[in-house]
């Protein structure tokens, strides 16, 4: 019996030696995976490089908020009110970066990780700046997710198309066909290429993975993830180039499967979501809030207050306003103002997770967008790990 | 030395090794053989000649599995390549018209890699020994096949076929392109073959060819196996009425 596995075990070996013999004699075919595995060596060290510049961005606000502070409190340690140390003073609120963030930099290129608030109107200072899925926004920063999903099929084409045809061409593939186990070559092969591509897309990742020290759970998610990728475009490849067309009939078809799964579709379903699911630009809520702040400097100040006692009858038994400006009737207009465009914030909201939902339903029909929204969850840097700070800014405003 | 016994291929218990009964071939609605009857014993040299389109090559595709009869029965040592393709495949080594091996492999490496395939290791011994079974000078053992002639590629594929140890062998116009020393050459191994006991069905336009190894010739005409001629006495075939019989055929 064991005499039996041995045998098996050696003839497995011997199968791979051959495969790799012939592979290493193929130039291009090496060349394109250590390509490949540069590419992700490169993607992987780049994302180190940018989490690294925003963690230690985000180092250098702890003391720079204790200076603030200080400053503020010193030049108004005489004011009359609190309400002059309040409008002047700026919190830091910072989104840390999560241990596999380094994979898929997501909105964290594009939205701030970082934001000063003032205990002010809430909503103009969260929505400056706009969201989106980064799933649909093609094809974006430079990262492993964009080397795993754009680049990655490409050079699993270049490594596919020719594999039967190649064969045909050469004018091999009859005699390889009469071998008692030649049809086995073609799972051989594709396996072989499998675990090389899977190889040159790992080592990077699990470099990378014990410098962040990213989580055994996170890391396993990322790794099916990239197996799952890579199996559907050889599985792909391999539907086609049985077919016996010739290699560069292959290598047509396969980069016509490519742009329409990973650039046409995803962006006419980008279109389509956005008008099926049409949400007002973050910048118009912004407008609003300002406009209703700013109209309230018209309003009379007692029904300003009155307004905001409603709101707020906690506050009721406080002292009248004086004559002159007095911080509390600003503080009561801004939350006013706030208020005012709260339901539009939820509109907001709701729209970009019903756009969200719709890209994630998208993701069963386009393979990308999928392994795209998986990695970028895992990483926490898609739309709810956005929505997510702007809702610890807002708990800790409130506070 | 070269150790002949050891590449023999094992007895065989059937009567025929290649063996074709009515089989009928078509590619869609044309039919290409009609009622093949096609039997070859061991250690049995059969050359199937016929005009292009005649069948000659569909009926190796018969043998090889790559196609399956409409009616009638095929065998390779008595297996039906048809329902059991693996297992047939190990009763047969095929050398098609061109030999094209891996070029950036060695003659050795290529025998190893293909004898891989057929389920086969064998040692370097072996391999050597079949190589030089089958004429390959040593010194080309260890040269990729790259810069090697077509009678060289042969010898290579004459040696796997050896190393396979197999009953059968499906021969795709062998000679085509050979010079005539090569040619000799060539039908010297298939002799050699022929004392280990294997069928070898060859086909090919070579008439001098096939006077001077084969057994058996066999006239193809319009997919209809219209003649069969035994290789008589010492002067084996009147080369003269065979050129005939094939001209006025072509």
């Amino acid at each position: 019996m064991s005499t039996g596995n041995q045998m098996s075990k050696s003839h497995h070996m011997s199968w791979i030696t051959h495969e790799l013999k012939l592979l290493q004699r193929a130039y291009l075919s090496i060349l394109a995976l250590l390509l490949l595995l540069a590419l992700s060596g490169l993607a992987v060290w780049s994302g180190l490089q940018e989490i690294r510049h925003q963690q230690t961005t985000i180092a250098r606000l702890a003391p720079l908020q204790a200076e603030d502070l200080a400053a503020v409190a010193h030049t108004y340690a005489d004011a009359p009110d609190a309400g002059y140390p309040a409008y002047y003073t700026f919190y830091s609120t910072w989104d840390a970066p999560s241990d596999a963030a380094f994979l898929a930099i997501g909105t964290r290129d594009s939205a701030p990780y970082v934001l000063r608030v003032r205990a002010l109107g809430l909503q103009a200072q969260l929505y400056e700046g706009e969201i989106f899925n980064p799933e649909l926004a093609l094809p974006g920063r430079f990262d492993f997710a964009f080397v795993l999903i754009y680049l990655t099929p490409l050079f699993i084409i270049a490594l596919m198309h020719d594999l039967i045809s190649g064969e045909q061409q050469t004018g091999r593939l009859r005699l390889l066909a009469s071998l008692p186990q030649g049809r086995q070559v073609w799972f051989r092969r594709t396996s072989l290429r499998f675990m090389l591509v899977l190889l040159s897309l790992i080592i990077p990742v699990l470099l990378g993975a014990v410098y962040a020290d990213t989580s055994p759970g996170a890391l396993a998610v990322i790794l099916a993830v990239i197996a799952s990728y890579v199996a559907f475009w050889f599985g792909l490849s391999l539907l086609l180039i049985v077919r016996g067309w010739r290699s560069v009939t292959n290598a047509t078809a396969l980069m016509s499967v490519w742009v329409l799964l990973t650039l046409v579709l995803p962006t006419l379903a980008n279109v389509a979501i956005l008008r099926a699911v049409p949400v007002h630009q973050g910048v118009d809520l912004m407008l609003a809030q300002r406009q209703a702040v700013h109209g309230a400097w018209e309003v009379p100040r007692e029904d300003t207050m009155q307004r905001f006692y409603a709101h707020y009858p906690e506050w009721s038994n406080s002292a009248p306003l004086p004559q002159v400006f007095h911080w509390k009737w600003y503080f009561a207009f801004h939350q006013l103002g706030d208020e005012s465009v709260a339901p539009q914030a939820q509109a907001y909201r709701a729209g970009l997770l019903q756009r969200q939902e719709w890209s994630n339903r998208l993701g069963w029909l386009l393979p990308g967008v999928a392994a795209q929204a998986i990695l970028h969850r895992i990483a926490d840097t898609d739309l709810l790990a956005q929505l997510a700070y702007q809702d610890q800014i807002a708990t800790s405003t409130a506070r | 030395m070269v150790n002949n016994q050891a590449l023999s291929p094992a007895a065989t218990s059937v009567e025929y090794v290649l063996d074709a009964v009515n089989a009928v071939a078509a590619y869609g609605s044309k039919t290409i053989l009609h009622q093949l009857n096609l039997h070859i014993r061991p250690g049995e040299i059969y050359a199937l000649l016929g005009a292009n389109g005649a069948g000659k090559t569909t009926t190796l595709s018969l043998f090889l599995g790559f196609l399956a009869p409409q009616s009638g029965s095929i065998r390779v040592n008595g297996i039906d390549p048809g329902t059991h393709p693996a297992e047939a495949r190990k009763q047969f080594a095929y050398i098609p018209e061109n030999v094209a091996l891996y070029e950036h492999l060695t003659a050795r490496e290529n025998v190893e890699y293909l004898l891989d395939l057929a389920g086969q290791r064998e040692t370097a011994d072996t391999i050597a020994n079949s190589l030089a079974a089958a004429g390959l000078a040593p010194a080309a053992f260890d040269r990729r096949v790259s810069g090697f002639s077509k009678g060289m590629r042969q010898k290579v594929a004459i040696g796997l076929a050896l190393a396979r140890k197999v009953p059968a062998l499906l021969l795709d116009e062998p000679t085509s392109g050979l010079d005539p020393q090569a040619t000799t050459e060539f039908n010297r191994l298939l002799s050699l073959l022929r004392q280990q006991n294997v069928a070898i069905l060859m086909v090919t336009h070579d008439l001098l060819s096939a006077a001077d190894v084969a057994d058996r010739i066999g006239f193809l005409e319009a997919g209809r196996l219209v003649e069969e001629v035994a290789a008589e006495g010492q002067d084996r075939f009147d080369v003269r009425l065979l050129h005939r019989r094939y001209a006025g055929q072509a």
